[in-house]
């Protein structure tokens, strides 16, 4: 009687003892699961570029992405809006303050809380590119400013008119691939991003995304080398048209998606083929070191938050799981991420300045001060020498 | 010729002799006025050495240009001491011998050595002076010239003069405080003159190779050096004569064979050949448009860069052409043609400043008996007064108060130059005519008898 109550006692306690290790392992698992992805902020910039009322579909596709990039999580302090011209407030819009993005005024993008940072002649290339590099003055607000670091996801959106190898900026001039890349690889030597979606709707605008070569890099565009983005459908009421193509069916697209689905990029690729774009919409992830079907739509549009409320402490002490590698051999040799080495501050304050004393070499001395006596004897003699010594 | 004149050549050859012997007393005789002078020199110099002018002065463009900045000597030598070749970067452009010098000057003593190019340069003045005389007497002059020939009373007080008008010459103690090398290339300058004047080719040559080692414009002082030479060793100056040539092929090969070896001896300093594109072709390519007294700033800051060769070329050629001319008219005279060349030299080079002005200055003394010649002293000592007057003025007004701009700095450098060229053309005019009159006498007639009046063409 005594054993089985005892055995019954020993198996109780070890019950007990077990469930909350049992259930320290599930949150310790999760743990590992929750820094795995990678990234803890979300970071948008959007930028129009085309200016002039007939260019009303580039500030529509911008105000879209905008819209749903909110909407799945990103605040405006990390969004970055860069529009070259206001059409919602624009002397030719006949329905002021609304900027519509579906014919018969279907869907207003504008909304009531649209915060724009970069507003008409601000946006130009240098200040574009000021605010990826972040070199920008001091007295620029934080409004202005991508303040992201190297945990931060990024997403970039680029409409306007571009070509093979550039992109228009207000009519006026023109930013190119290569500075583009060099950009993004300005960005990557400072850690200022962790994963970065590069999306261009623009003609052309493959070529934008050919020159890139820092890592962790995604990119979309909503046309080949070659060929044209087309709009897609005039209002009548309006008089312009009102988007472009591509980006209306990524905004279709984008409104299927919540905070919570687990689209993935494969999806994304297959936004707008052919046979409704009219141009062939190309992709870029050979720079990319995660599988893109496990990467969630929302860990660029949205700005989820991994929250685990859990009452009990844990203790991390099993390594955190990495990343989840992208099968088959990667070209690119990424090694793991470290600071640079500090200044060696130290050895320089304390040390005393090292008086390296240059000398004139002895065969300069030797041959200057012979010509010297040689010229001294010939000139007043050797029999002088008498009277001297 | 005249009993007078046979009277008047035999005291001169009597005085000549006495005074060759003399020269020696004359020397000790003139010691005292001359110590005076040094150290009322030395004294300007060090109080204002002490005084917060120097930093000042030391950064006036009219005072140092970028071939003889002391900033940039020690800039230069500090480049040295980190191991850097000192020629990278446009910053220093003396020459290797310089480097040699300073290396062991810069720390210490370097008021002491600022001073002794002063000195250096007033000694040799002042023996050139005394020797110079002998050049000027001549015994074929007609009786009425006497009053234009030089008594040895006058003559007495030149050699102090001139040191005089070198030592307290506001351009020089501006030029010893600003601590810049023009004092050192003047220095050497004079001590080429007074070698030649002394009759040592040797000397001479390798001292006008230095010269033209250290800037490339006492070149042009080769054929006033080779003239004198010629008339001391009573060669004549005809090219057909093979004297001439043996003479002429001497001195050029000691003058090219010394300036071949202290180049050589200059690549050695430092083992490399940086020192030619830096200091001879800083010289000549004129890159550094920094405003000073010179012509060359304001023409190439505002030259399309298509013509900028055409018109270095000009320039530069126009600092040697007058050499020939000069020689022609003036070979029986190469120390007044000296004179010329160092005055041309000052006032065409690439980056002249008032060193360089204070070193043909220092000659007027010498020939104070052009005085009554000279028909624009006045209207030159005005225009030079004024112009170094108004240098800082405008400067400042340009570069500070901004209600100026570089055309008038450009005006008064043009000014000054004009005012220099003035200066010499009116020396060489009132030399030329002294000449004539000595040739021809003082109280011109003409056919029917009334003063006749003389003009140059």
């Amino acid at each position: 009687m005594n054993y089985c109550n005892l055995i019954t006692i020993f198996a109780f306690i070890n019950l007990l003892v077990s469930i909350p290790h049992g259930y320290s392992n599930y949150v310790e698992t999760k743990a590992g699961q929750f820094f795995s992805s990678g990234h803890t902020n979300n970071w948008a910039v959007l930028v129009c570029t085309s200016r002039f009322w007939f260019n009303y579909r580039h500030v529509a596709n911008t105000l879209s992405v905008y819209r749903s990039v909110k909407r799945l999580g990103i605040p405006d302090s990390h969004i970055v809006l860069m529009l070259a011209d206001d059409m919602a407030c624009n002397y030719r819009n006949p329905k002021p303050a609304t900027v519509f993005s579906h014919k018969n005024m279907e869907l207003n993008v504008y909304g009531d809380d649209v915060e724009v940072d970069y507003r008409g002649y601000e946006v130009t290339v240098e200040n574009f590119l000021r605010v990826l590099t972040g070199r920008l003055p001091p007295s620029t607000p934080r409004s202005k400013r991508l303040l992201s670091d190297d945990r931060s996801n990024i997403l970039i959106y680029l409409t306007g008119h571009g070509g093979n190898g550039f992109l228009k900026f207000q009519d006026s001039e023109e930013i190119s691939n290569m500075e583009l890349a060099d950009a993004f690889e300005q960005m990557w030597q400072k850690r200022r991003y962790n994963e970065l979606l590069f999306i261009i709707d623009t003609c052309q605008g493959a070529s934008m995304y050919e020159r890139f070569y820092s890592p962790n890099l995604m990119a979309l565009a909503s046309s080949q080398v070659g060929e044209d983005s087309l709009s897609h459908q005039p209002d009548l009421g309006i008089g312009v048209h009102l988007m472009d193509k591509y980006t209306f069916y990524l905004l279709e697209f984008l409104e299927e998606v919540h905070p919570a689905s687990q689209a993935n990029m494969n999806d994304l690729f297959k936004v707008c083929p052919q046979s409704q774009c009219v141009s062939t919409p190309g992709h870029r992830t050979d720079l990319f070191q995660r599988d893109p079907g496990s990467v969630l739509i929302t860990d660029f549009f949205g700005s989820v938050r991994k929250v685990e409320i859990t009452k009990d402490t844990i203790n991390l002490t099993s390594p955190v799981e990495p990343p989840i590698k992208r099968s088959g051999s990667s070209d690119i040799q990424i090694e793991s991420l470290t600071y640079v080495d500090q200044l060696p501050v130290a050895e320089i304050i304390h040390q005393k300045p090292k008086q390296k004393d240059w000398h004139p070499p002895d065969g300069f001395i030797l041959g200057l001060w012979t010509l010297i006596l040689l010229v001294f004897f010939q000139t007043y003699g050797i029999k002088h020498l008498k009277h001297i010594f | 010729k005249t009993v007078c004149d046979l009277n008047l050549s035999s005291v001169l050859m009597n005085s000549n002799l006495v005074h060759r012997a003399d020269s020696f007393f004359l020397a000790t005789k003139m010691a005292a006025p001359l110590t005076l002078l040094l150290i009322v020199a030395v004294t300007i110099r060090a109080v204002l050495f002490r005084s917060s002018w120097a930093e000042l002065i030391s950064e006036r463009v009219e005072v140092v240009s970028p071939l003889n900045a002391w900033k940039r000597v020690v800039e230069g030598l500090a480049l040295l001491d980190l191991g850097v070749s000192p020629y990278s970067g446009d910053v220093f452009h003396e020459t290797p011998f310089m480097i040699y010098l300073f290396h062991f000057v810069v720390d210490y003593a370097e008021i002491v050595f600022m001073v002794s190019p002063d000195l250096v340069f007033c000694l040799s003045r002042f023996l050139t002076s005394l020797k110079q005389k002998y050049a000027l007497e001549s015994d074929r002059y007609p009786a009425d010239c006497l009053e234009l020939l030089r008594s040895p009373k006058e003559m007495f007080y030149i050699p102090l003069k001139v040191a005089m008008f070198y030592l307290l010459n506001p351009f020089t103690i501006l030029s010893c405080v600003a601590k810049s090398t023009c004092g050192l290339n003047n220095a050497i300058i004079a001590l080429f003159i007074l070698c030649t004047l002394k009759g040592s080719a040797l000397l001479s040559g390798i001292l006008l190779a230095l010269a033209t080692y250290q800037s490339i414009y006492p070149l042009t002082l080769f054929a006033p050096a080779l003239l004198f030479f010629l008339q001391r060793l009573y060669i004549p100056v005809n090219l057909r004569r093979s004297s001439f040539w043996f003479f002429t092929l001497q001195y050029a090969f000691i003058y090219v064979g010394s300036l071949v070896v202290i180049t050589g001896l200059s690549f050695f300093l430092l083992g490399s050949w940086d020192f030619i594109p830096s200091v001879y072709g800083f010289i000549f390519s004129v890159p550094d448009l920094t405003p000073n007294i010179g012509l060359f700033w304001y023409f190439f800051a505002e030259m399309f860069e298509h013509f900028r060769l055409f018109f270095i070329c000009v320039f530069q050629i126009n600092v040697f052409f007058y050499t020939i001319p000069l020689s022609i008219k003036l070979k029986e005279h190469p120390v007044f043609l000296i004179f010329m060349q160092i005055a041309i030299i000052s006032i065409f080079k690439s980056y002249p400043t008032v060193g360089d002005v204070a070193l043909y200055m220092a000659f007027l003394p010498a020939w104070s008996h052009l005085y009554r010649f000279l028909r624009n002293i006045f209207l030159v000592s005005c225009v030079l007064l004024a112009c170094s007057a108004l240098f800082p003025v405008l400067w400042h007004l340009w570069i500070y108060a901004g209600s100026a701009n570089s055309n008038f700095y450009y005006a008064i450098t043009l000014l000054f130059n004009f005012g220099q060229i003035l200066l010499v053309s009116d020396y060489f005019y009132a030399y030329l005519r002294r000449e004539h009159h000595l040739t021809h006498g003082l109280y011109l007639k003409k056919k029917d008898g009334t003063e006749a009046t003389l003009v140059l063409k």
